[in-house]
Protein backbone atom coordinates (compact mmCIF):
# COMPACT_ATOMS: atom_id res chain seq x y z
CA UNK A 1 0.00 0.00 0.00
CA UNK A 2 1.30 3.39 -1.12
CA UNK A 3 1.78 6.31 1.88
CA UNK A 4 -0.10 9.48 0.65
CA UNK A 5 3.06 11.22 -0.25
CA UNK A 6 4.21 8.03 -2.48
CA UNK A 7 1.06 8.19 -4.36
CA UNK A 8 0.84 12.15 -4.85
CA UNK A 9 4.89 12.05 -6.53
CA UNK A 10 3.40 8.75 -8.72
CA UNK A 11 0.32 11.00 -9.88
CA UNK A 12 2.11 13.96 -10.75
CA UNK A 13 5.08 12.26 -12.54
CA UNK A 14 4.55 9.09 -13.37
CA UNK A 15 1.15 8.17 -15.00
CA UNK A 16 -0.54 10.43 -17.40
CA UNK A 17 -3.87 12.72 -15.88
CA UNK A 18 -6.41 10.29 -15.85
CA UNK A 19 -9.06 12.32 -18.12
CA UNK A 20 -6.80 12.04 -20.69
CA UNK A 21 -5.67 8.53 -20.19
CA UNK A 22 -9.10 7.57 -20.66
CA UNK A 23 -9.46 9.85 -23.60
CA UNK A 24 -6.20 8.08 -25.65
CA UNK A 25 -7.66 4.49 -24.82
CA UNK A 26 -11.37 5.19 -24.98
CA UNK A 27 -10.38 6.41 -28.92
CA UNK A 28 -7.85 3.30 -29.17
CA UNK A 29 -10.31 1.10 -28.06
CA UNK A 30 -13.11 2.56 -30.48
CA UNK A 31 -10.83 2.05 -33.22
CA UNK A 32 -10.09 -1.48 -32.11
CA UNK A 33 -13.87 -2.41 -32.34
CA UNK A 34 -14.14 -0.62 -35.34
CA UNK A 35 -11.75 -2.29 -37.08
CA UNK A 36 -13.25 -6.27 -35.54
CA UNK A 37 -16.17 -5.03 -37.24
CA UNK A 38 -15.21 -3.89 -40.31
CA UNK A 39 -13.00 -7.90 -39.93
CA UNK A 40 -16.41 -9.69 -39.01
CA UNK A 41 -18.99 -8.14 -41.60
CA UNK A 42 -15.90 -8.85 -44.30
CA UNK A 43 -15.48 -12.74 -42.59
CA UNK A 44 -19.59 -12.67 -42.93
CA UNK A 45 -19.90 -11.33 -46.26
CA UNK A 46 -17.29 -13.63 -47.82
CA UNK A 47 -18.95 -16.73 -46.33
CA UNK A 48 -22.50 -15.35 -47.64
CA UNK A 49 -20.60 -15.32 -51.09
CA UNK A 50 -19.10 -18.61 -51.18
CA UNK A 51 -22.21 -20.27 -50.01
CA UNK A 52 -24.26 -19.38 -53.04
CA UNK A 53 -22.58 -22.02 -54.55
CA UNK A 54 -22.66 -25.04 -51.85
CA UNK A 55 -24.98 -27.40 -51.14
CA UNK A 56 -27.24 -27.71 -49.92
CA UNK A 57 -29.01 -25.20 -51.57
CA UNK A 58 -32.09 -23.23 -49.72
CA UNK A 59 -34.38 -22.67 -52.87
CA UNK A 60 -37.80 -22.45 -50.92
CA UNK A 61 -35.81 -19.94 -48.34
CA UNK A 62 -34.91 -17.62 -51.33
CA UNK A 63 -38.38 -17.71 -52.97
CA UNK A 64 -39.96 -17.02 -49.83
CA UNK A 65 -37.19 -13.90 -48.72
CA UNK A 66 -38.18 -12.55 -52.83
CA UNK A 67 -41.74 -12.87 -52.11
CA UNK A 68 -41.42 -11.46 -48.88
CA UNK A 69 -38.95 -8.68 -50.27
CA UNK A 70 -40.44 -8.44 -53.87
CA UNK A 71 -44.01 -8.24 -53.68
CA UNK A 72 -43.93 -6.45 -50.07
CA UNK A 73 -41.77 -3.60 -51.38
CA UNK A 74 -43.85 -3.15 -54.61
CA UNK A 75 -46.12 -0.65 -53.76
CA UNK A 76 -43.96 1.62 -52.33
CA UNK A 77 -40.98 1.07 -55.20
CA UNK A 78 -44.28 1.82 -57.68
CA UNK A 79 -45.55 5.11 -56.04
CA UNK A 80 -41.58 6.45 -55.42
CA UNK A 81 -40.60 5.59 -59.19
CA UNK A 82 -44.42 7.17 -60.68
CA UNK A 83 -43.98 9.92 -58.03
CA UNK A 84 -40.21 10.94 -58.77
CA UNK A 85 -40.92 10.68 -62.42
CA UNK A 86 -43.78 13.27 -62.25
CA UNK A 87 -41.77 15.61 -59.56
CA UNK A 88 -38.52 15.32 -62.00
CA UNK A 89 -40.84 16.54 -65.24
CA UNK A 90 -42.49 19.30 -63.15
CA UNK A 91 -38.59 20.73 -62.27
CA UNK A 92 -37.04 20.23 -65.27
CA UNK A 93 -40.00 21.32 -67.08
CA UNK A 94 -39.72 24.78 -65.64
CA UNK A 95 -36.07 25.01 -66.22
CA UNK A 96 -36.00 23.74 -69.82
CA UNK A 97 -38.72 26.20 -70.90
CA UNK A 98 -36.51 29.39 -69.84
CA UNK A 99 -34.51 28.03 -72.68
CA UNK A 100 -37.07 26.84 -75.05
CA UNK A 101 -36.28 23.58 -75.09
CA UNK A 102 -39.46 22.52 -73.24
CA UNK A 103 -39.83 19.37 -75.78
CA UNK A 104 -36.48 17.66 -73.98
CA UNK A 105 -38.18 17.13 -70.91
CA UNK A 106 -38.45 13.34 -71.86
CA UNK A 107 -35.17 13.19 -72.10
CA UNK A 108 -33.99 14.45 -68.95
CA UNK A 109 -36.75 12.72 -67.06
CA UNK A 110 -35.51 9.43 -68.74
CA UNK A 111 -31.72 10.11 -67.97
CA UNK A 112 -31.81 10.58 -64.60
CA UNK A 113 -34.46 7.99 -63.59
CA UNK A 114 -32.53 5.81 -65.49
CA UNK A 115 -28.83 6.74 -64.23
CA UNK A 116 -29.37 7.99 -60.28
CA UNK A 117 -32.59 7.96 -59.06
CA UNK A 118 -34.34 4.71 -59.74
CA UNK A 119 -31.48 2.75 -57.94
CA UNK A 120 -31.09 4.86 -55.54
CA UNK A 121 -34.45 5.33 -54.21
CA UNK A 122 -35.12 1.91 -55.24
CA UNK A 123 -31.83 1.10 -52.64
CA UNK A 124 -33.32 3.20 -50.13
CA UNK A 125 -36.71 2.11 -50.01
CA UNK A 126 -35.73 -1.77 -50.05
CA UNK A 127 -33.08 -0.88 -47.34
CA UNK A 128 -35.86 1.31 -44.61
CA UNK A 129 -38.01 -1.55 -45.28
CA UNK A 130 -36.08 -5.12 -45.57
CA UNK A 131 -32.77 -4.22 -43.89
CA UNK A 132 -34.79 -3.47 -40.77
CA UNK A 133 -36.81 -6.60 -41.14
CA UNK A 134 -34.31 -8.98 -42.00
CA UNK A 135 -31.64 -7.30 -39.13
CA UNK A 136 -34.64 -7.75 -36.35
CA UNK A 137 -35.44 -11.03 -37.23
CA UNK A 138 -31.96 -12.07 -37.28
CA UNK A 139 -31.50 -10.68 -34.03
CA UNK A 140 -34.60 -11.88 -32.71
CA UNK A 141 -33.23 -15.34 -33.68
CA UNK A 142 -29.83 -14.28 -31.82
CA UNK A 143 -30.70 -13.67 -28.78
CA UNK A 144 -33.26 -16.16 -28.26
CA UNK A 145 -30.62 -18.75 -29.16
CA UNK A 146 -32.27 -20.08 -32.12
CA UNK A 147 -29.40 -19.39 -34.60
CA UNK A 148 -27.05 -21.31 -31.79
CA UNK A 149 -30.04 -24.19 -31.54
CA UNK A 150 -29.42 -23.92 -35.14
CA UNK A 151 -26.27 -24.65 -35.68
CA UNK A 152 -26.38 -26.93 -32.52
CA UNK A 153 -28.78 -28.92 -35.09
CA UNK A 154 -26.12 -29.13 -37.65
CA UNK A 155 -27.24 -26.23 -40.45
CA UNK A 156 -24.78 -23.42 -41.31
CA UNK A 157 -27.20 -20.47 -40.08
CA UNK A 158 -24.82 -18.13 -42.84
CA UNK A 159 -26.09 -20.97 -45.39
CA UNK A 160 -29.50 -21.13 -44.07
CA UNK A 161 -30.59 -17.49 -43.17
CA UNK A 162 -27.74 -15.20 -44.99
CA UNK A 163 -27.16 -16.36 -48.60
CA UNK A 164 -31.26 -16.79 -49.30
CA UNK A 165 -31.80 -13.27 -48.04
CA UNK A 166 -28.48 -11.83 -50.09
CA UNK A 167 -30.07 -13.85 -53.10
CA UNK A 168 -33.22 -12.32 -52.55
CA UNK A 169 -32.02 -8.85 -51.96
CA UNK A 170 -29.62 -8.95 -55.55
CA UNK A 171 -32.46 -10.32 -57.71
CA UNK A 172 -35.29 -7.85 -56.04
CA UNK A 173 -33.42 -5.05 -55.84
CA UNK A 174 -32.76 -5.13 -59.28
CA UNK A 175 -36.15 -6.27 -60.72
CA UNK A 176 -37.87 -3.20 -58.39
CA UNK A 177 -35.41 -0.91 -60.03
CA UNK A 178 -36.25 -1.82 -63.38
CA UNK A 179 -40.16 -1.80 -62.25
CA UNK A 180 -39.08 1.83 -60.58
CA UNK A 181 -37.58 3.30 -63.78
CA UNK A 182 -40.49 2.20 -65.78
CA UNK A 183 -42.98 4.04 -63.34
CA UNK A 184 -41.13 7.01 -63.47
CA UNK A 185 -40.67 7.58 -67.34
CA UNK A 186 -45.02 6.51 -66.73
CA UNK A 187 -45.18 9.12 -64.14
CA UNK A 188 -42.92 11.64 -65.99
CA UNK A 189 -44.93 11.00 -69.49
CA UNK A 190 -48.28 11.19 -67.67
CA UNK A 191 -47.13 14.93 -66.22
CA UNK A 192 -46.07 16.10 -69.65
CA UNK A 193 -48.44 15.37 -71.59
CA UNK A 194 -51.30 16.50 -68.90
CA UNK A 195 -50.09 19.38 -67.29
CA UNK A 196 -47.28 20.53 -70.01
CA UNK A 197 -49.50 19.88 -72.82
CA UNK A 198 -46.61 17.74 -74.90
CA UNK A 199 -47.00 15.58 -77.52
CA UNK A 200 -46.93 11.78 -76.01
CA UNK A 201 -44.65 10.35 -78.98
CA UNK A 202 -42.48 12.94 -78.67
CA UNK A 203 -41.77 12.29 -74.96
CA UNK A 204 -41.10 8.75 -75.67
CA UNK A 205 -39.05 9.24 -78.65
CA UNK A 206 -36.64 11.29 -76.75
CA UNK A 207 -37.18 9.28 -73.80
CA UNK A 208 -35.41 6.57 -76.12
CA UNK A 209 -33.24 8.24 -77.96
CA UNK A 210 -31.45 9.71 -74.77
CA UNK A 211 -30.77 6.48 -73.52
CA UNK A 212 -27.61 4.27 -74.19
CA UNK A 213 -25.46 1.30 -73.78
CA UNK A 214 -23.58 2.90 -70.50
CA UNK A 215 -26.95 4.61 -69.12
CA UNK A 216 -28.26 1.12 -69.16
CA UNK A 217 -25.17 -0.53 -67.78
CA UNK A 218 -25.25 2.12 -64.99
CA UNK A 219 -28.45 1.78 -64.28
CA UNK A 220 -28.63 -2.06 -63.99
CA UNK A 221 -25.17 -2.33 -62.09
CA UNK A 222 -26.55 -0.09 -59.30
CA UNK A 223 -29.07 -2.01 -57.49
CA UNK A 224 -27.15 -5.37 -57.88
CA UNK A 225 -24.39 -3.32 -55.48
CA UNK A 226 -27.02 -1.96 -53.52
CA UNK A 227 -28.45 -5.30 -53.14
CA UNK A 228 -25.30 -6.63 -51.98
CA UNK A 229 -24.96 -4.02 -49.62
CA UNK A 230 -28.43 -4.15 -48.00
CA UNK A 231 -28.23 -7.60 -47.57
CA UNK A 232 -25.13 -7.91 -46.12
CA UNK A 233 -25.18 -4.87 -43.57
CA UNK A 234 -28.71 -6.19 -42.33
CA UNK A 235 -27.37 -9.66 -41.77
CA UNK A 236 -24.45 -8.65 -40.28
CA UNK A 237 -25.87 -5.94 -38.03
CA UNK A 238 -28.82 -9.03 -36.74
CA UNK A 239 -26.18 -12.01 -36.53
CA UNK A 240 -24.03 -9.59 -33.93
CA UNK A 241 -27.10 -8.37 -32.02
CA UNK A 242 -26.70 -9.03 -28.47
CA UNK A 243 -28.32 -7.75 -25.32
CA UNK A 244 -32.16 -8.88 -25.28
CA UNK A 245 -34.56 -6.34 -27.02
CA UNK A 246 -33.02 -3.40 -26.60
CA UNK A 247 -29.84 -4.97 -28.33
CA UNK A 248 -32.17 -6.16 -31.71
CA UNK A 249 -33.87 -2.43 -31.68
CA UNK A 250 -30.37 -1.19 -31.96
CA UNK A 251 -28.99 -3.76 -34.53
CA UNK A 252 -32.32 -2.54 -36.98
CA UNK A 253 -31.43 0.99 -36.57
CA UNK A 254 -28.21 1.01 -37.46
CA UNK A 255 -28.76 -1.59 -40.41
CA UNK A 256 -31.39 0.98 -41.92
CA UNK A 257 -28.94 3.43 -40.93
CA UNK A 258 -25.87 1.98 -42.10
CA UNK A 259 -27.29 0.34 -45.52
CA UNK A 260 -28.41 4.34 -46.53
CA UNK A 261 -25.31 6.48 -46.05
CA UNK A 262 -23.23 3.30 -47.69
CA UNK A 263 -25.84 3.26 -50.37
CA UNK A 264 -25.63 6.89 -50.83
CA UNK A 265 -21.52 6.63 -50.82
CA UNK A 266 -21.26 3.71 -53.10
CA UNK A 267 -23.96 5.58 -55.95
CA UNK A 268 -21.24 8.76 -55.77
CA UNK A 269 -18.18 6.30 -55.66
CA UNK A 270 -19.87 3.95 -58.42
CA UNK A 271 -21.00 7.11 -60.82
CA UNK A 272 -17.46 8.35 -60.59
CA UNK A 273 -16.05 4.99 -62.05
CA UNK A 274 -18.35 4.30 -64.52
CA UNK A 275 -18.07 7.79 -65.95
CA UNK A 276 -14.96 7.40 -65.86
CA UNK A 277 -14.81 4.34 -67.76
CA UNK A 278 -17.64 4.70 -69.88
CA UNK A 279 -17.77 8.86 -70.14
CA UNK A 280 -20.76 10.95 -69.32
CA UNK B 1 -19.31 -47.84 -14.96
CA UNK B 2 -15.76 -47.32 -14.51
CA UNK B 3 -14.68 -49.66 -17.67
CA UNK B 4 -17.37 -47.86 -20.04
CA UNK B 5 -15.25 -45.95 -22.28
CA UNK B 6 -15.32 -41.83 -21.92
CA UNK B 7 -17.93 -39.79 -24.29
CA UNK B 8 -17.30 -36.74 -22.84
CA UNK B 9 -13.88 -35.50 -21.73
CA UNK B 10 -12.98 -31.64 -21.10
CA UNK B 11 -8.93 -31.44 -20.15
CA UNK B 12 -7.71 -28.20 -18.54
CA UNK B 13 -10.30 -25.61 -20.44
CA UNK B 14 -10.07 -21.84 -20.02
CA UNK B 15 -12.12 -19.81 -21.49
CA UNK B 16 -12.44 -16.33 -21.11
CA UNK B 17 -15.94 -14.70 -23.04
CA UNK B 18 -15.01 -10.84 -23.29
CA UNK B 19 -12.95 -9.37 -20.91
CA UNK B 20 -14.16 -11.84 -18.41
CA UNK B 21 -12.91 -14.78 -17.37
CA UNK B 22 -15.90 -17.88 -17.09
CA UNK B 23 -13.99 -21.48 -16.95
CA UNK B 24 -9.95 -21.95 -15.59
CA UNK B 25 -8.63 -25.37 -15.70
CA UNK B 26 -11.87 -27.21 -16.14
CA UNK B 27 -11.55 -31.26 -16.09
CA UNK B 28 -13.92 -33.70 -16.63
CA UNK B 29 -14.93 -36.94 -17.68
CA UNK B 30 -18.54 -38.63 -18.58
CA UNK B 31 -18.45 -41.68 -19.42
CA UNK B 32 -21.23 -44.08 -21.71
CA UNK B 33 -24.37 -43.99 -20.08
CA UNK B 34 -23.42 -41.49 -17.05
CA UNK B 35 -25.59 -38.80 -16.50
CA UNK B 36 -22.95 -36.01 -14.89
CA UNK B 37 -24.90 -32.77 -13.10
CA UNK B 38 -23.02 -29.82 -13.32
CA UNK B 39 -24.18 -27.55 -10.11
CA UNK B 40 -22.92 -24.12 -9.34
CA UNK B 41 -24.76 -20.39 -8.83
CA UNK B 42 -25.85 -18.52 -12.16
CA UNK B 43 -23.07 -17.50 -13.58
CA UNK B 44 -20.51 -20.20 -12.90
CA UNK B 45 -20.21 -20.97 -16.26
CA UNK B 46 -22.14 -23.91 -16.44
CA UNK B 47 -23.95 -22.79 -19.46
CA UNK B 48 -20.64 -22.18 -21.57
CA UNK B 49 -19.70 -25.85 -20.76
CA UNK B 50 -22.08 -26.96 -22.60
CA UNK B 51 -21.21 -24.85 -25.19
CA UNK B 52 -18.00 -25.76 -25.49
CA UNK B 53 -19.21 -29.53 -25.17
CA UNK B 54 -21.13 -29.38 -28.22
CA UNK B 55 -18.53 -26.54 -29.79
CA UNK B 56 -20.61 -23.43 -30.31
CA UNK B 57 -18.00 -22.03 -28.28
CA UNK B 58 -14.29 -22.66 -28.37
CA UNK B 59 -11.71 -22.82 -25.76
CA UNK B 60 -8.73 -20.38 -25.26
CA UNK B 61 -6.78 -22.99 -23.48
CA UNK B 62 -7.29 -26.93 -23.31
CA UNK B 63 -8.82 -29.64 -25.42
CA UNK B 64 -12.65 -31.16 -25.35
CA UNK B 65 -13.02 -34.13 -26.98
CA UNK B 66 -16.58 -35.37 -27.67
CA UNK B 67 -17.49 -39.29 -29.03
CA UNK B 68 -13.63 -39.24 -29.44
CA UNK B 69 -13.73 -36.21 -32.51
CA UNK B 70 -11.84 -33.17 -30.63
CA UNK B 71 -14.50 -30.55 -31.09
CA UNK B 72 -11.93 -27.96 -29.49
CA UNK B 73 -10.06 -27.87 -33.01
CA UNK B 74 -12.26 -29.27 -35.40
CA UNK B 75 -13.54 -27.46 -38.41
CA UNK B 76 -17.37 -26.23 -38.71
CA UNK B 77 -17.93 -28.40 -41.30
CA UNK B 78 -16.70 -31.78 -39.26
CA UNK B 79 -18.62 -30.45 -36.07
CA UNK B 80 -21.83 -29.95 -38.30
CA UNK B 81 -21.89 -33.71 -38.94
CA UNK B 82 -20.65 -34.72 -35.30
CA UNK B 83 -23.67 -32.69 -33.88
CA UNK B 84 -25.66 -35.13 -35.24
CA UNK B 85 -24.96 -37.41 -32.54
CA UNK B 86 -25.92 -35.09 -29.75
CA UNK B 87 -28.67 -33.68 -28.93
CA UNK B 88 -28.70 -30.16 -26.92
CA UNK B 89 -31.75 -28.72 -24.86
CA UNK B 90 -31.21 -24.97 -24.46
CA UNK B 91 -32.09 -23.19 -21.25
CA UNK B 92 -35.05 -21.02 -22.91
CA UNK B 93 -35.49 -23.83 -25.34
CA UNK B 94 -34.92 -22.15 -28.18
CA UNK B 95 -37.57 -23.53 -30.97
CA UNK B 96 -37.87 -21.75 -33.97
CA UNK B 97 -40.91 -19.29 -33.71
CA UNK B 98 -41.38 -19.35 -37.59
CA UNK B 99 -42.42 -23.11 -37.67
CA UNK B 100 -44.95 -25.52 -35.89
CA UNK B 101 -43.46 -28.40 -33.49
CA UNK B 102 -43.69 -30.64 -36.03
CA UNK B 103 -41.92 -29.07 -38.30
CA UNK B 104 -38.85 -28.12 -34.72
CA UNK B 105 -39.27 -31.68 -34.02
CA UNK B 106 -37.89 -32.81 -37.65
CA UNK B 107 -35.59 -30.22 -38.12
CA UNK B 108 -32.85 -32.16 -38.62
CA UNK B 109 -34.64 -35.09 -40.34
CA UNK B 110 -36.23 -32.63 -43.03
CA UNK B 111 -32.84 -31.04 -43.83
CA UNK B 112 -30.79 -34.03 -44.28
CA UNK B 113 -33.32 -35.29 -46.73
CA UNK B 114 -32.50 -39.20 -45.69
CA UNK B 115 -35.58 -40.16 -44.77
CA UNK B 116 -38.92 -40.17 -46.66
CA UNK B 117 -41.87 -37.66 -44.92
CA UNK B 118 -43.66 -40.81 -43.68
CA UNK B 119 -41.00 -42.10 -42.05
CA UNK B 120 -40.31 -38.53 -40.68
CA UNK B 121 -43.55 -37.89 -39.20
CA UNK B 122 -43.63 -41.18 -37.25
CA UNK B 123 -40.54 -40.30 -35.55
CA UNK B 124 -41.75 -36.86 -34.88
CA UNK B 125 -45.10 -38.55 -33.41
CA UNK B 126 -42.64 -41.12 -31.82
CA UNK B 127 -40.41 -38.25 -30.30
CA UNK B 128 -43.64 -36.27 -29.03
CA UNK B 129 -45.22 -39.16 -27.67
CA UNK B 130 -41.78 -39.65 -25.38
CA UNK B 131 -42.46 -36.17 -23.80
CA UNK B 132 -46.08 -36.84 -23.33
CA UNK B 133 -47.20 -33.69 -26.59
CA UNK B 134 -48.54 -35.67 -29.15
CA UNK B 135 -51.97 -33.34 -29.58
CA UNK B 136 -49.75 -30.36 -29.94
CA UNK B 137 -47.69 -31.31 -33.75
CA UNK B 138 -49.74 -28.25 -35.54
CA UNK B 139 -49.17 -25.58 -32.86
CA UNK B 140 -46.20 -23.19 -32.86
CA UNK B 141 -44.44 -22.49 -30.18
CA UNK B 142 -45.75 -19.50 -28.99
CA UNK B 143 -49.02 -21.10 -28.34
CA UNK B 144 -47.57 -23.82 -25.83
CA UNK B 145 -46.85 -23.17 -22.19
CA UNK B 146 -42.57 -22.65 -20.88
CA UNK B 147 -43.44 -26.47 -19.89
CA UNK B 148 -44.64 -27.35 -23.43
CA UNK B 149 -42.14 -25.85 -24.88
CA UNK B 150 -39.49 -27.51 -22.72
CA UNK B 151 -40.40 -30.78 -23.67
CA UNK B 152 -40.71 -29.96 -27.34
CA UNK B 153 -36.90 -28.94 -27.26
CA UNK B 154 -36.39 -32.16 -25.18
CA UNK B 155 -38.51 -34.12 -28.48
CA UNK B 156 -36.45 -31.74 -31.26
CA UNK B 157 -32.82 -32.66 -29.49
CA UNK B 158 -34.51 -36.57 -29.47
CA UNK B 159 -35.10 -36.72 -32.98
CA UNK B 160 -31.99 -38.09 -34.29
CA UNK B 161 -31.73 -40.30 -31.83
CA UNK B 162 -28.37 -39.07 -30.44
CA UNK B 163 -25.80 -41.04 -28.26
CA UNK B 164 -25.04 -38.01 -26.39
CA UNK B 165 -27.82 -35.17 -24.55
CA UNK B 166 -26.84 -31.93 -22.80
CA UNK B 167 -29.43 -30.11 -20.61
CA UNK B 168 -29.14 -26.48 -19.80
CA UNK B 169 -31.16 -25.95 -16.85
CA UNK B 170 -34.06 -28.27 -18.22
CA UNK B 171 -36.57 -27.45 -15.39
CA UNK B 172 -35.63 -23.47 -14.72
CA UNK B 173 -38.76 -21.57 -14.54
CA UNK B 174 -41.31 -24.21 -14.52
CA UNK B 175 -43.59 -25.00 -11.80
CA UNK B 176 -42.85 -28.52 -9.85
CA UNK B 177 -45.28 -30.73 -11.34
CA UNK B 178 -44.17 -29.90 -14.90
CA UNK B 179 -40.09 -29.94 -13.42
CA UNK B 180 -41.02 -33.73 -12.06
CA UNK B 181 -42.11 -34.38 -15.02
CA UNK B 182 -39.12 -33.64 -17.22
CA UNK B 183 -36.94 -34.72 -14.76
CA UNK B 184 -38.75 -38.13 -15.30
CA UNK B 185 -38.20 -37.87 -19.08
CA UNK B 186 -34.37 -37.11 -18.29
CA UNK B 187 -34.53 -40.48 -15.94
CA UNK B 188 -36.23 -42.67 -18.29
CA UNK B 189 -33.40 -41.29 -20.96
CA UNK B 190 -30.74 -42.62 -18.80
CA UNK B 191 -32.02 -45.94 -17.38
CA UNK B 192 -34.20 -47.09 -20.25
CA UNK B 193 -32.22 -45.40 -23.62
CA UNK B 194 -29.00 -45.32 -21.62
CA UNK B 195 -27.88 -41.81 -23.06
CA UNK B 196 -24.98 -40.27 -22.06
CA UNK B 197 -25.94 -36.95 -20.85
CA UNK B 198 -24.46 -33.08 -18.86
CA UNK B 199 -27.21 -31.70 -17.19
CA UNK B 200 -26.58 -28.07 -15.99
CA UNK B 201 -28.82 -27.20 -12.76
CA UNK B 202 -28.47 -25.10 -9.80
CA UNK B 203 -31.77 -26.62 -8.35
CA UNK B 204 -30.48 -29.34 -5.47
CA UNK B 205 -33.96 -31.16 -5.86
CA UNK B 206 -33.36 -32.00 -9.51
CA UNK B 207 -29.64 -33.34 -8.61
CA UNK B 208 -31.41 -35.09 -5.86
CA UNK B 209 -34.11 -36.65 -7.64
CA UNK B 210 -31.45 -37.66 -10.81
CA UNK B 211 -29.59 -39.71 -7.71
CA UNK B 212 -32.62 -41.04 -5.77
CA UNK B 213 -34.41 -42.86 -8.09
CA UNK B 214 -34.59 -44.97 -11.13
CA UNK B 215 -36.66 -45.59 -14.15
CA UNK B 216 -38.95 -49.22 -13.74
CA UNK B 217 -39.03 -49.90 -17.57
CA UNK B 218 -41.09 -52.95 -16.53
CA UNK B 219 -43.64 -50.86 -15.26
CA UNK B 220 -43.40 -47.83 -16.80
CA UNK B 221 -43.10 -45.73 -13.42
CA UNK B 222 -40.45 -43.86 -11.56
CA UNK B 223 -38.91 -45.55 -8.02
CA UNK B 224 -36.51 -44.76 -5.67
CA UNK B 225 -33.43 -46.56 -6.60
CA UNK B 226 -31.91 -48.91 -4.36
CA UNK B 227 -29.19 -46.61 -2.86
CA UNK B 228 -27.51 -43.92 -4.93
CA UNK B 229 -27.75 -44.10 -8.77
CA UNK B 230 -24.19 -45.13 -10.21
CA UNK B 231 -25.32 -43.73 -13.48
CA UNK B 232 -25.20 -40.20 -12.20
CA UNK B 233 -22.10 -38.19 -10.77
CA UNK B 234 -21.88 -34.79 -10.15
CA UNK B 235 -19.47 -32.14 -10.39
CA UNK B 236 -19.72 -28.25 -8.71
CA UNK B 237 -18.30 -25.13 -10.24
CA UNK B 238 -17.64 -22.20 -8.12
CA UNK B 239 -15.55 -19.18 -8.89
CA UNK B 240 -14.28 -20.58 -12.62
CA UNK B 241 -13.71 -23.66 -11.50
CA UNK B 242 -14.14 -27.43 -10.58
CA UNK B 243 -14.59 -27.57 -6.45
CA UNK B 244 -16.22 -31.05 -6.82
CA UNK B 245 -16.21 -33.72 -8.95
CA UNK B 246 -17.62 -37.42 -7.47
CA UNK B 247 -20.71 -39.07 -6.74
CA UNK B 248 -23.72 -38.43 -4.81
CA UNK B 249 -22.16 -40.12 -1.56
CA UNK B 250 -19.12 -38.19 -1.93
CA UNK B 251 -20.98 -34.67 -2.37
CA UNK B 252 -22.55 -35.26 0.44
CA UNK B 253 -19.60 -36.15 2.46
CA UNK B 254 -17.96 -33.58 0.80
CA UNK B 255 -15.86 -31.30 3.52
CA UNK B 256 -15.40 -28.78 0.57
CA UNK B 257 -16.24 -25.48 2.09
CA UNK B 258 -18.13 -24.23 -0.75
CA UNK B 259 -19.75 -27.63 -1.82
CA UNK B 260 -20.98 -27.41 1.80
CA UNK B 261 -22.18 -23.75 1.60
CA UNK B 262 -23.67 -24.92 -1.38
CA UNK B 263 -25.98 -28.09 -0.27
CA UNK B 264 -27.21 -26.26 2.77
CA UNK B 265 -28.75 -23.28 0.52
Amino acid sequence: MLDSGQEETDLATAAPPRGEEEIQWGFIGWLKGQLEGLQAYSLLTGRTFRNVLARPFYGGDTMLQMDSLGVGSLPIVLMTGFFTGAVMALQLSATLAQYGQIQRTGQLVALSIVRELGPVLTGLMVAARNAAGMASELGSMVVTEQVDAMRALGTDPIKKLATPRLLATISMTFSLTIIADLCGLIGGYLYAILALRLDGRQYWYTAMQALGATDMAQGLLKPVVFGIIIATVACYFGMSARGGTRGVGRATTQAVVSASVLIILTDFLLSRVLIGFFGA
Amino acid sequence: MADAPIEIEFDNVSITLGATPVLRGLSLRVRRGETKVLLGESGAGKSVALKLAIGLLRPDQGRVIVLGEPVSTMPEAALYRLRRRIGIVFQESALFDSLTVRDNVAYRLDEEHAMDLEAIDARVRACLAAVELEEVMDKFPAELSGGMQRRVAIARALATEPEIMLFDSPTGGLDPITATNIMEQIIRLRDVNHVTSLLVTHRLQDAAMLAAYRWDAEHNALRPADGMSAHTSFLVLHDQHAVFDGSAAELHASTQPYVQHFLQI
